[in-house]
């Protein structure tokens, strides 16, 4: 039975300028002084940077990460955790979040990382239930009560600085798709064995690729806490933070370089529409939502733009992978 | 360019486009109506007690439009209020209040339920600068940020269980020993520290303290605990659902105290209809009853008496503290409101932090903070299946029966 | 000492269930590859089953297991051939995100129907309990734990010596043989989902009687269902019930002596050392 692959190593080129511009676009969504809009994409470029730092371990390594929401809430409660000892400063919070995300995955990554497959994927949701245990349990992290954050005069600040994350994390990963560093994670994703013999160190790589993609979710978490002004253990360890990331990839294109972002687009539309026009049963919608992109569009709705357009294209999964 | 060049970017900007409407619906018109915004949790985990918000609001706003609206200078306005449903989601709370600000354009803010939800939408308000009429939202944390625009009117979460172990002082043979259990949750965490202060400065003895997660289904282990510590008042600072699991396991596992008492959970009726005679003896904090003896300002319905009658006979239900409270965050706006003369924020928002009023509910006045600490919990015990105030002494209409029995004679 | 033997019993106690709750987890597991993120939806379906059979026509709670078992294995049987076969053989990124996609739809569906309000199955002899010296035992637990330990010894039976439960254990063993041999993968595929199903059913109606129901009651069940299959071992039932037991028990401890927040971190350690250490489990066998 053939596998399907995750498709090429950067997707598109066009999709990737397609991309770029709407980032150049999107700059511009303070201007409109819509409270509403602000936050609504603002969100969509959280979701953006955290589905490219997903999409590098998962996507790219191949390593099905369930968890990464862990350096969501930890980036979360890093911002958190200064801002009430008097530290406010945006940048300090993301650079205090950028390193705790790296040694994080120094520290569980080699273990962790040892494991495949349905493995991998439980350990990480296993290890995100965890720390969000622990953390709720802390009082120093204000324990089940959250942590308030003080924001700043200028609220918008928080938008440009999470476009910045969202820009920068885009633009890390056109340069790693292109870099050794992308060969070697492709090469472990398509057969990890082949890639000792032929020298890669795996370890290092794996976990090289999950302290960059938990840098990407730390960062945007660190914002977030601002925009958000509380953080709880719920909401920083939220389902939905964890799984949008991924839905999102999926959705734009696994192991691209624009997919996740584009997915962040998309998935966010889908659900504001379904939201404003079906709002008793908007979250029965979504759970179909997903099952029907999994089924139909495995590939991303980016691949459709690659390829000739036919019925065959959203019947092909079902052919390959069933019974 | 050709075509299929442009498919992609026309896709997304298509796509992108899709988000505007929704953000940009109608702002309802300003005329001769003050909108109140709400969003509250018609879905999700809390969705009983967000309907019952609900339902106290709405009481509210029909009663006051069918008596003739409020007086604001020299007109009158009705009253609409616009709900969206936060999904029991705190992050979603604050989104919908924005769009309810931003984007719809209320006047005023009627809070959500919980206190997660009341943190993040506590930092919208204050940044619009729109006033805040919270009733649902107890933690004390929030009103020590500072926020100028959030107000509560429901007693602090220190308070809750207090009236318990005051009452409990008073009985014969005095009780010594407590076991006080907390859902992990920042209503839940302050009721048991208010508890646990209060428990300390009048001479009882904390034997055994625990906090479980608010999701728990399984407290067997602290049960068996407090089996093994045997104290005289088991005392549970929680929800509901955490309020049933533990007095189911401590009659499975045959524990035996004077006095159970829960911050949550005798007062609305699932709790002794789930537990049938099990519920007998359990005593409950609210900060309000059906019974409660206080007489309000007119403008409104002046007894708590007539506010159960017309309550029931518009929901056909009893109403419960969460009706009462919702309904009493309503009226904190009304007289400020009218108070002010005008539908200015900034105007409203001071008439608010300078009221001093008594309602069916209680006072309703504000600490510098915006919390209202003047206003005392009542104790309820479930008697026989009904719920009855049993202290303090001045709006009981009970005594207390006390020691509870052992389980097998309830 | 009461203490610890109380929480050694209410380990066991709850130990039981879990064997139920691994057991369906481990079928569909070990046979199927698939680890299917729905089934703490299939558990919270089988409470509300007991539920609403209790409430509207007074069934007791143990007489409804079989009934939300034939419930729950009609269910999982039609979601498996329709929606679940066509990933059947997916990587693990889909079949990971069908099925959470699926118990997203269902959790909100039960929210829908039932609300989130917490409900309660209180027959007349709940909580009623007997002694034995410093020791409580409820008895609906008691009768829990012997539901569940029939329930599992059922399960190996039919295993063994049906003819539909060779099929499947030579599936399990190699699928292009059982092939050759005439077994139709396909029906397979969706029996051992259906019985995954039906067992998790059973698992939330043997939970009705000492639990709150909600739709998000099944969700903890996912992890510790994990936990408990790669404890014992997969892929067998033996395998199921000693992880349910030991785990339960492990649990117990933990929360009373590390506390009761800290179940997950409990699980995850306990997952990465026998991982570690035994990775077939305890009573694994030495198969890769």
């Amino acid at each position: 039975m053939t596998k399907l692959g995750l498709g090429g190593i950067t997707g598109s080129r066009q999709a990737f300028y397609v991309v770029l511009g709407l980032m150049a676009v999107l700059l511009f969504v303070p201007q409109m002084h819509n409270g509403y809009l602000e936050n609504l994409f603002r969100g969509i470029l959280m979701y953006g940077a955290m589905s490219l730092g997903w999409n590098l371990i998962g996507g790219y390594t191949g390593y099905v990460s369930f968890g990464n929401v862990v350096f969501f809430g930890l980036g979360a409660y890093t911002a958190a955790t200064l801002s009430t000892h008097g530290i406010r400063n945006v940048g300090v919070a993301i650079a205090l979040a950028v390193v705790i995300a790296v040694i994080f995955a120094t520290l569980f990554g080699p273990p962790i990382l040892r494991l495949k497959g349905h493995y991998f994927a439980i350990a990480t949701l296993g290890l995100a239930l965890a720390t969000q245990e622990i953390v709720s349990n802390l009082d120093y992290f204000g324990g089940g009560t959250g942590l308030t954050v003080r924001q700043d005069q200028f609220f918008s600040l928080y938008y440009y600085v999470m476009w910045g994350i969202c820009l920068v994390s885009l633009l890390a990963t056109y340069a790693i798709a292109r870099s050794k560093l992308g060969y070697a994670l492709v090469a472990i994703r398509e057969n990890e064995d082949a890639a000792a013999v032929l020298g890669i160190n795996a370890t290092r790589y794996k976990v090289l690729a999950w302290a960059i993609s938990g840098t990407m979710a730390g960062a945007a978490g660190a914002v977030f806490a601002f925009a958000n002004g509380f953080i709880d253990p719920e909401t920083a360890f939220s389902v939905d933070n964890n799984i949008f990331p991924i839905v999102m990839a999926l959705l734009g294109g696994v192991g691209t370089v624009a997919g996740p972002v584009a997915g962040a687009l998309i998935l966010t539309a889908i659900n504001e529409t379904l939201w404003s026009h079906f709002p008793k049963v908007h979250t029965i919608f979504f759970g179909a939502v997903i099952i029907l992109v999994v089924l139909f569009l495995p590939r991303g709705l980016l691949y459709l733009f690659r390829t000739r357009l036919s019925p065959r294209i959203f019947l092909e999964s079902l052919r390959a992978y069933r019974v | 360019m050709k075509l299929r060049h442009l498919s992609l970017p026309l896709t997304l900007a298509f796509v992108a486009t899709l988000l505007l409407p929704i953000a940009s619906t109608p702002a309802r018109a300003a005329g001769d109506t003050i909108v109140f915004g709400a969003a509250v949790s018609l879905t999700g985990r809390e969705s009983k007690e967000g309907r019952l918000t609900q339902e106290g609001y709405d009481f509210w706003k029909d009663w006051i439009n069918a008596h003739g609206g409020i007086k604001v200078g020299g007109k009158t306005y009705q009253v609409a209020i616009k709900y969206y449903d936060d999904e029991d989601n705190p992050q979603t709370s604050a989104k919908l209040v924005e769009k309810l600000i931003s984007d719809d354009k209320v006047n005023f803010i009627l809070g959500p339920y919980g206190s997660s939800a009341s943190f993040t939408t506590a930092a919208v308000v204050e940044r619009y600068k729109v006033p805040m009429v919270e009733s649902n939202g107890a933690a004390e944390t929030i009103f020590n940020q500072g926020y100028k625009y959030t107000f509560a009117v429901l007693a602090p979460a220190r308070r809750y269980l207090e009236g318990i172990v005051d009452m409990a002082t008073h009985m014969q043979p005095r009780a010594q020993t407590l076991a006080l259990t907390s859902a992990n949750d920042a209503f839940s965490q302050e009721v048991a520290q208010g508890t646990a202060n209060f428990a300390n400065a009048h001479g009882i003895k904390i034997v055994y303290q625990e906090k479980y997660p608010v999701t728990t289904t399984d407290v067997s282990t602290i049960i068996s605990a407090i089996k093994a510590a045997n104290p005289d008042m088991i005392l549970n600072a929680g929800h509901l659902t955490d309020a049933l699991l533990v007095h189911k396991g401590l009659k499975e596992q045959n524990v035996m105290a004077k006095i159970y008492g829960y911050s949550v959970g005798p007062d609305t009726p699932d709790f002794r209809d789930s537990l049938g005679k099990d519920a007998n003896y359990v005593i409950g904090a609210a900060q309000w009853s059906t019974t409660a003896k206080y007489k309000g300002y007119p403008g409104f319905i002046t007894s708590s008496a007539e506010y159960t009658k017309q309550f029931v006979a518009k929901y056909h239900h009893e109403p419960d503290y969460h009706n009462a409270e919702s309904t009493a965050g309503c009226l904190a706006f009304q007289y400020a409101i009218e108070k002010a003369g005008s539908l200015d924020p900034q105007k409203v928002r001071d008439a608010l932090a300078n009221l001093d009023v008594v309602t069916f509910y209680g006072i309703i006045k504000f600490d510098s903070r915006g919390l209202n600490v003047f206003k005392p919990m009542v104790v309820n015990q479930i008697q026989s299946g009904k719920l009855v105030t049993v202290w303090p002494a001045g709006v009981a209409v009970a005594k207390p029966e006390y020691p509870a029995p052992v389980w097998a004679r309830r | 000492m009461g203490l610890f033997l109380q929480d050694l019993v209410n380990g066991i106690l709850a130990g039981g269930i879990l064997a139920v709750v691994a057991l369906g987890f481990s079928l569909v597991w070990g046979i199927m590859n698939i680890i299917n993120l729905a089934h703490g939806a299939f558990i919270m379906l089988g409470a509300y089953i007991t539920y609403q059979l209790f409430t509207s026509l007074h069934v007791d709670p143990f007489a409804s297991i079989p009934i939300s078992f034939a419930i729950m294995f009609a269910f999982g049987y039609v979601i498996q051939k329709y929606v679940i076969n066509n990933v059947a053989r997916a990587p693990v990124l889909t079949t990971f995100l069908l099925t959470f996609g699926l118990s997203l739809l269902l959790v909100n569906l039960a929210l829908m129907i039932w609300s989130g309000d917490a409900r309660a199955v209180t027959p007349t002899y709940a909580g009623s309990n007997f002694s034995v010296g410093p020791v409580t035992i409820p008895w609906a637990k008691l009768a829990t734990l012997a539901c569940a330990l029939a329930i599992t010894a059922l399960m190996q039976l039919w295993l063994a010596r049906s003819k539909l439960g060779r099929a499947i254990r030579a599936t399990s063993m190699d699928i292009g043989a059982a092939q050759l041999s005439g077994v139709r993968v396909a029906q397979v595929y969706s029996i051992v989902y259906a019985l995954g199903a039906g067992l998790g059913g059973a698992a939330g109606s043997l939970l009705s009687l000492s639990y709150s129901l909600n739709p998000s009651m099944g969700e903890p069940f996912i992890i510790k269902a994990f936990v408990c299959c790669v404890l014992g071992g997969l892929g067998s039932v033996e395998g199921a019930l000693v992880g349910g037991l030991v785990y339960g028990i492990v649990e117990s401890f933990g929360s009373q002596y590390i506390g009761t927040g800290y179940q997950d971190a409990v699980a995850l350690v306990v997952l990465l050392i026998v991982l570690i250490l035994r990775p077939t489990g305890i009573m694994g066998k030495a198969t890769a």
